[in-house]
């Protein structure tokens, strides 16, 4: 019943046709400390996100506080929230709409699974947007506080560059 | 004298390939280094609106240029204001003297009954064209 996403257009290669290694990581390491993600948030999810971007706790100090209103120019969609089937289409779009290279963070258990909103005969909610596209990062929590988005992002640059640039905090 | 002029040849040529290796360098480097594509998940990336809602009707629409005439005339008075400029430039020089100004004054009073003109031909009033089926 449900439209299966085209999975030969996401598995799609879009590398570029030449590749220099070294100017890669460069562009890696710039790309890593200065993730423009898109402004949208579907749920409560997306006032955790703003608390993330305003100044308390300051994604700026990450490089990741530039929330572009366009999807041509982000790099990071973050699904903060519940999708629902109607509005799964316009996520769809807007990540088309993202050029490559694109990355997705997937805030909260709605985003990751579906979270409380899987069972026995919903039939109105997205379970996770893996379903539609592939996911990078997933950062779990009903919601996740803003310090679990910005170490999802942390997490994001990690797999970018390939090492972490910021110190690991242990939980107490 | 043979040589000079081939030699000029030879200068002519390598600018001219230079000036269009660097018009078109810049495509060719793109081309090799860009990302090929997008992924998709629903072949919108095309699309020109981009909220992510599908547009409704056709961005091609006729609209009412009402204003054009309007901007005519300020395009002249642009180009009039730049033959000024070498007159204010040479303004202080002491061989310029009454009868210069009364030139420019002249020059310039002839050119303001261009307002008088477009004033009553009516192009300062807002009044949409009724031939126009679609304005």
């Amino acid at each position: 019943m449900e439209a299966q996403p085209d999975l030969t257009q996401l598995v799609k290669d879009c590398s570029p046709i030449v590749r220099f290694g070294l100017l890669d990581d460069w562009l890696a390491l710039a790309r890593a400390n200065s993730l423009w993600p898109l402004t949208f948030g579907l749920a409560c999810c997306a006032i955790e996100m703003m608390a993330a971007g305003a100044s308390r706790f300051d994604l700026a100090r990450f490089g990741a506080e530039v929330f572009r209103p366009s999807p041509r120019q982000a790099d990071v969609m973050i699904v903060a929230g519940t999708i629902n089937k109607k509005m799964a289409g316009a996520v769809k779009t807007l990540y088309d709409q993202m050029p490559e290279p694109k990355w997705v963070i997937a805030m909260g258990n709605c985003a990751i699974s579906g979270g409380p909103f899987v069972f026995p005969g919903q039939y109105a909610v997205v379970e996770g947007v893996g379903k539609l596209f592939p996911v990078d990062v997933f950062v779990p929590g009903c919601p996740p506080r803003p310090e679990a988005l910005i170490e999802g992002i942390l997490k994001l640059e990690e797999k970018l560059t390939g090492k972490r640039r910021w110190p690991t905090v242990k939980p107490e | 004298m043979d040589d000079v002029f081939h030699g000029d040849l030879i200068y002519l040529f390598a600018f001219a390939v230079a000036g269009l290796g660097f018009a078109l360098g810049p495509f060719v480097v793109v081309y090799l280094l860009a990302p090929r594509g997008t992924r998709q998940a629903a072949n919108k990336s095309r699309q020109a609106i981009e909220c992510g809602m599908d547009p409704i009707g056709d961005a091609w629409i006729r609209y009412s240029a009402v204003y054009y005439l309007y901007a005519l005339v300020f395009v002249a008075f642009a180009v009039d204001v730049l033959y000024l400029i070498p007159v204010a430039l040479v303004y202080n020089d002491p061989q310029f003297v009454a009868g210069d100004f009364i030139e420019m004054a002249l020059f310039v009073g002839i050119l303001s009954l261009v307002i008088v003109y477009a004033w009553k031909k009516g192009i300062f009033e807002w009044k949409r064209n009724q031939t126009s089926p679609n304005s």
